[in-house]
């Protein structure tokens, strides 16, 4: 397969999404025959949040620069790491206790590129991409939660500080 | 102009505002915004704009025509 071929089967999966994350859908059109290493990473909704019994999530985002955000960020890995296939989606709207919330795919001929690239590409997503999520309480409250507070430190909304 | 407004943002200020007054730039238009509702200052301090689907800084020039997005810090995944 030639790159220019890579970069538009990366190109192909949808950034931005309010249908079920296909993780096993995915998962199956992201194997390659020089990687012998595929991570794949998925943000599920959990039950609970800091003590509070979470109902379910709602996500809303600027899409067009989301989609920009998240194309940038996988195109930054791709230059930083020798991957096979860097891919990433996220969801938009209500979303279920135990459903996927966001999904990171990385493939490298080497583990070691794919877990690095992959994390990379979930830290700076949860950081700079313009999503955001709603949390709604079983006790029917809501809260927008667990913004990046970055800028508070930094003192510049585009200065992050990543925990790798 | 025309403001888009997200997330918590929308808690102070609805999801969309419309200006008579003209404003000059960005900076301008965060000042105005925290005048307008005092209690959503700390959370304008951390937002970035957009208008035209790009970011813009601080001392970006609007016009009474722009449409310009307020965009606080992020919170997916």
């Amino acid at each position: 397969m030639t790159l220019s071929a890579l970069s538009h089967q990366a190109a192909a999966v949808e950034v931005l999404t309010d249908k079920p994350i296909d993780l096993p859908g995915l998962l199956a059109s992201s194997h390659h025959e020089q990687a012998g290493a595929v991570v794949l990473f998925s943000g599920d909704v959990r039950n609970h949040n800091i003590g509070r019994e979470v109902s379910y999530l709602e996500y809303e985002a600027h899409n067009e620069l989301a989609e920009k955000s998240i194309r940038k960020i996988l195109e930054d890995a791709k230059e930083k790491w020798p991957l096979n296939i860097a891919a990433a989606q996220h969801r938009l709207g209500k979303v279920a206790i135990l459903e996927s919330a966001v999904v990171v795919i990385t493939a490298s001929a080497h583990r070691s590129e794919a877990f690095v690239a992959n994390r990379y590409i979930i830290d700076r997503i949860k950081h700079e991409t313009p999503i955001w999520k709603c949390e709604y309480y079983t006790n029917g409250e809501y809260s927008w939660g667990n913004n990046c507070n970055c800028a508070e430190i930094t003192g510049d909304p585009d200065k992050h500080l990543y925990s790798q | 102009m025309k403001i888009q407004l997200f997330a918590s943002l929308k808690d102070f200020f609805g999801k969309e505002l419309d200006i008579d007054q003209s404003i000059s730039s960005v900076e301008s238009l965060r000042q105005f915004l925290e005048t307008q509702n005092p209690q959503s200052a700390s959370l304008l301090k951390s937002c970035r704009f957009a208008v035209k689907d790009e970011f813009v800084a601080n001392d970006y020039l609007l016009t009474d025509h722009d449409i310009i997005s307020v965009i606080p810090p992020s919170s997916g995944g």
